[in-house]
């Protein structure tokens, strides 16, 4: 469809052209806001997440400090209510899953030898509305009297279980606030989800076949796969809640015959490959830094590939094991232990193939490495606990218990974190063009590490012993006291070593060691680009001939079967040139032009959000933004007029 | 569409436009979405405490007749895509006004058909059956509403001109999503009004 | 200019020594060395103390797993550490040899865990059926009524005149049959709450609008400590009870006495 262009020279053309020509600038803030830059786009999603991950951690810190000894007083139960529900809720939602936006949107391009995503606008579609969601989801702090301790933040818990979240018996907005943000997380999700595939399926260089991809592409595949089929079930069950909520129907209500048990339901058939969907991008982090540093390809690649999409297929087969303590029956329960039991292979299959991947290498124990290997240890340790949860009888007494609580954050933190870490040290060269600081990156994983473990291990036991989740204080006599204190001094060691990393961070951004293109003598395409990468990516699309390509143009194997260097192999060490300026369009690429419009229907958004809580005159209002910003979007011209 | 990406001019990997495959990984989503909605209305079906129900409010005949028009508007919009794809811009015109009314007709039946079930005392929280019904149908009739707008818009630009037959693509993509949507209620009018326990 | 890519030296101001890399390991394995003393606390809610059968048979249960668990952990663990050292970079021009794979190895290591779980599997679906079963024909029947936030126990078998059941609250003590099958028949007024005596046995669900049946056996007399398990509201921590077992004539006795 062509583009329909407004009349030329009409104010509002004038207006247009010079709120493009405000874009183009490529070091203004309006070139961040209208950006469609793929690497752009991910800076910002990782910005947004790593602000959310230190207000999510500040929410555990509270957490802990009232939980540190028997009946505190630190915090009142309406206030502990609220700060674990938003603690479960940012960190899932504000912080794993943009956190692995920003690698997918970083990395993924590059390591196919694209110049950007498919749907460039659709992408920067994604963050906006995401940013909103996540600023909206915040603001509902202050919708109370926060000065005097009254908060407003949702307090049903991250997984709002019905009929708790009823009106009946959660009044106020919080819950508004959380079942309507996330529905905006949910259309950020799914539009990133169909942009990754298109993109990976559709804009691979040539020569690159699927089985010639890396293995975090693979994962940003299957991972893709799942939100878009997942977060579609979710945002039906929100749905359900809102017209609960709002407009007093009855899906989870138990007088007019509603089951309370479909909203667990529908949350965990969501919810179960949820949690895939937040490791499975930090399984493929770590199948790309163990062997670099290993110097050697991972060990399996087929068998890792497959144990992905394994996973996929799988994670829709075990949802019940969230519901073993409703009542479901002993066939149900049954059915889905054994199901259960058996994702542990594919997810159990792949440490082995890590750890022969650095068996009989020559490691490097560069800070990107520790966090690795921490990676592998700790998701071990939280996979034979989730076994554990599987053995249906015992999980009668662990469930609910603070041992679910030590389970999920070893492969959460333990997992997912720890390997987005690594994965910050690990890229972090290519798209700054510095080094961080090894020492401190060391000094950053061991704290986090040992206070991480004094945090969580302590959960097995408490849990063990019978302390149940989601309770504001415990007294005394219980037996409690040492392991909770022990995890709160833990607790406070992970925010140290997060200082450590933060510091490092912007040291190095201003007075890293320069790392050049390929520091780390890596294996995969991005490496084979100046860093930080030029706006266009590729001055030429490569042709892939392996897996592994860019390694195979710097080694090969000589007439022994030795394996050194090629003459002239290598990443091209050119400064990265000049950004393009307005007009200019350097070496001939054309790349796509920045934009408003996204934005502009992002806005949309918690405008009808907000509309629907206070006061609906405000959601045409909100519906009508959004139609502006698509039919914007849709009919604004390709390039731009000069 | 009117953005052509730095890509558009290279060949895919797979061979599929990529905004057709963004159309099919669409559809396919959104059969989650309805799944769930048809799960709940199932797993309910029957469980109302208080009428009125079902029976004492389906007017079959009447339902037919807006399925059909609906079924009706596909073939249109098959029509629509076929005369672009020759090159007949004129008719495809036509026929895409024609899917556009049909489409609105459709939506005139279920306002009048929820408007009757109201007046008889349904509403979103008489019981199951308002609930489940009402939020189903209405999701429904929302998506066949953003079709007509897409179809209406698509109209509008072809009317300056802006659809020739190398732009066919938009009106294949629109054809998807219409036929999706048809599909669905074919599933809905067997699944909640013709067949009952 | 090109060139091969080269790996830099880090910057070493806070790099610790060779040995002194071992210290925050030593420190960790301390730490789990601790952890492991907390198995053996009498403390009122321990699943590891269990005083009844169904207790007590899940607690294998767990230890079916508990143990392989360990075990795997400290194979992962310990190899990590073992391949961390054994290859770690002598020569940085080193390139070793670039293994891809090896079928057979990823399939060994692919059905045996298989193989493992479901040894352990499918004696614990055995285990599901035994402890899921009805309760017996003779067992003691409660009711049990949870509301926001407070239990309720109600005594079909104790009836006062007109045939209204005993029903006490915490305050006056929840007593039950020792030696006995008890039944507890779950309902909620209000929201989901969860219904657990970690010492007795597993937790179980009170959902509105169902009636959810637990069967547990105190095996001897004595007092056991449990909570609600599923977040409730603002006092879900104070969701409390105190079950006292014991002999079935000193409970008629006490229900007599309560009847007045």
């Amino acid at each position: 469809m062509s583009s329909i262009a407004v009349p030329k020279r009409s104010p509002l053309s004038e207006a247009l052209k010079g709120a493009r020509h405000a874009a183009a600038d490529y070091g203004s803030i309006w070139s961040w806001i209208a950006t469609v830059d793929h690497k752009r786009i991910g800076i910002l999603y990782g910005i947004s997440a790593f602000v959310f991950f230190v207000v999510g951690g500040v929410e555990a810190l509270l957490l802990r400090v009232q939980l540190a000894q028997p009946d505190s007083s630190f915090l009142d139960p309406d206030a502990y209510n609220r700060l674990f529900t938003m603690h479960g809720t940012t960190m899932v939602f504000l912080v794993v899953m943009p956190m692995s936006s920003a690698f997918f949107n970083l990395l993924v391009p590059l390591m196919i030898g694209a110049r950007d995503v498919a749907f460039p606008r659709l992408n920067a579609f994604s963050f906006w509305t995401f940013l909103a969601g996540a600023i909206f989801l915040n603001a509902s702090f202050f919708t109370g009297d926060i000065l005097s301790g009254d908060l407003g933040a949702p307090d049903g818990g991250w997984f709002g279980y019905a009929p708790l979240n009823l009106r009946e018996f959660t009044p106020g907005h919080g819950m508004d606030f959380w079942m309507l943000g996330l529905q905006m997380f949910g259309i950020a999700s799914l539009a990133g989800g169909f942009n990754f595939i298109v993109t990976i399926l559709n804009m691979r260089a040539p020569g690159m076949t699927l089985f010639r991809m890396p293995v975090f592409v693979w994962m940003t595949l299957v991972t893709s796969f799942l939100i878009i089929f997942a977060m579609p079930v979710i945002a039906v069950a929100l749905v359900e809640l809102t017209f609960d909520r709002l407009f007093d129907a009855n899906f989870f209500n138990a007088a007019a015959g509603g089951n309370p048990l479909l909203w667990q339901h529908m949350f965990w058939l969501f919810g179960h490959p949820e949690v895939y969907i937040l490791i499975l991008p930090a399984f493929g982090i770590i199948s790309a830094i163990l062997p670099t540093f290993s110097r050697k390809p991972l060990f399996g690649y087929a068998f890792v590939v497959f144990s992905g999409i394994a996973i996929g297929f799988m994670s829709w087969g075990v949802w019940v094991h969230h519901m073993f303590t409703t009542g479901l029956g002993t066939v149900a329960n049954s059915a889905f232990g054994i199901t259960t039991i058996l994702i542990a292979v594919p997810t159990g299959v792949k440490v082995f193939n890590w750890m022969a991947t650095l068996w009989g290498g020559s490691i490097r124990f560069r800070t990107p490495l520790m966090f690795a290997v921490g990676t592998v240890a700790m998701f071990t340790i939280g996979g034979l606990s989730g076994v554990t949860h599987s053995m249906v009888p015992s999980d009668y007494q662990q469930q609910d218990s603070y041992y679910v609580v030590a389970h999920f954050h070893y492969v959460l933190f333990g997992g997912a974190i720890m390997a987005l870490f690594g994965g910050v040290y690990y890229w972090f060269p290519k798209f700054t063009g510095r080094l961080m600081n090894e020492g401190l990156g060391h000094l950053h994983f061991w704290l986090m590490l040992i206070g991480f473990n004094l945090t969580f291990f302590p959960m097995h036991i408490s849990g063990l012993l019978g302390m149940p989740r989601r309770i504001y204080t415990y007294n005394s006599d219980m037996g409690w006291d040492l392991w909770n204190l022990m995890s709160t001094v833990g607790a406070f060691l992970i925010a140290v070593s997060v200082l450590v990393f933060l510091f490092n961070f912007f040291r190095s951004l201003r007075r890293g060691e320069e790392s050049g293109p390929d520091p780390w003598d890596a294996r995969t395409l991005e490496w084979s680009i100046p860093s930080p990468p030029p706006e266009y990516n590729f001055k030429e699309i490569p042709t892939v001939t392996s897996r592994d390509d860019f390694w195979h143009q710097k080694y090969r194997e000589d007439e022994t079967g030795r394996i050194v260097p090629v003459l002239a192999g290598g990443a091209v060490d050119d400064e990265a040139p000049e950004h393009e300026t307005e007009g200019e369009h350097g070496h001939g690429i054309h790349m796509p032009s920045p934009s408003y419009m996204p934005l502009i229907a992002s806005a949309g958004f918690p405008v009808v959000a907000t509309g629907l809580i206070y006061d609906y005159a405000l959601v045409p209002v909100g519906f009508a933004l959004i139609l502006i910003g698509l039919f914007g979007w849709v009919l604004e011209p390709a390039t731009e007029e000069e | 569409m009117a953005h052509a990406a730095a890509t558009d001019h290279l060949e895919t990997s797979t061979g599929i436009d990529n905004r057709k495959l963004l159309m099919w990984l669409f559809l396919a989503s959104d059969c989650l979405l309805f799944g769930s909605l048809i799960a709940a209305y199932l797993l309910y079906r029957g469980r109302s405490v208080v009428g009125p129900y079902p029976e004492d409010l389906f007017d079959i005949p009447f339902t037919s007749v807006s399925a059909f028009i609906l079924l009706m508007s596909s073939v249109t919009m098959v029509l629509a895509l076929a005369a672009i794809q020759r090159g007949n811009v004129r008719n495809m015109r036509i026929w895409i006004f024609t899917t556009a009314v049909l489409g609105t007709l459709f939506i005139a039946g279920q306002v009048f058909e929820f408007t009757e079930f109201n007046h008889e005392g349904l509403s979103l929280s008489t019981n199951l059956f308002g609930t489940t019904f009402f939020v189903l149908t209405g999701f429904h009739g929302a998506h066949v509403t953003v079709g007509v707008l897409i179809l209406m818009s698509l109209f509008v630009v072809s009317m300056r001109g802006g659809i020739q037959q190398k732009d066919s693509l938009a009106v294949e993509l629109a054809g998807l999503y219409w036929h999706f949507v048809d599909i669905v209620w074919i599933v809905i009018f067997t699944l909640v009004y013709l067949i009952q326990p | 200019m090109l060139r091969v890519g080269a790996v830099k030296r880090p910057f070493t101001g806070f790099q610790l020594r060779r040995l002194g890399r071992f210290i925050p390991l030593l420190a960790l394995l301390a730490l789990f060395a601790l952890f492991l003393s907390g198995c053996d606390t009498d403390t009122p809610q321990n699943t590891f103390d269990p005083k009844g059968e169904v207790a007590d048979k899940q607690a294998d249960v767990f230890y079916w797993a508990m143990w392989p668990a360990i075990a795997i952990m400290i194979l992962v663990l310990g190899g990590l550490l073992i391949i961390m050292l054994r290859f770690r970079e002598r020569d940085p021009k080193h390139i070793p040899p670039q293994l891809h794979g090896n079928t057979r190895l990823e399939l060994a290591w692919t059905i045996a865990p298989v193989i493992l779980l479901l040894a352990i599997g499918i004696p614990m679906v055995a285990t599901v059926f035994e402890l899921g079963r009805e309760p017996s024909e003779d067992a003691f029947r409660v009711n049990v009524i949870a509301q926001r936030f407070t239990w309720e126990f109600q005594y079909p078998e104790y009836t006062d005149e007109d045939g209204t059941p005993l029903s006490v609250f915490d305050q006056s003590g929840f007593h039950i049959p020792a030696g006995r099958e008890v039944a507890f028949y779950l309902e909620s007024v209000d929201v989901i709450h969860s219904f657990w005596l970690p010492k007795l046995g597993g937790k179980l669900d009170v959902i509105p609008g169902q009636v959810n049946v637990l069967w547990l056996r105190a095996d001897e007399p004595g007092s056991f400590s449990g909570q609600c398990a599923e977040f409730c509201g603002l006092n879900h921590a104070n969701m409390t009870m105190t079950v006292i077992a014991q002999p079935q004539a000193e409970l008629d006795a006490w229900a007599a006495e309560m009847l007045e």
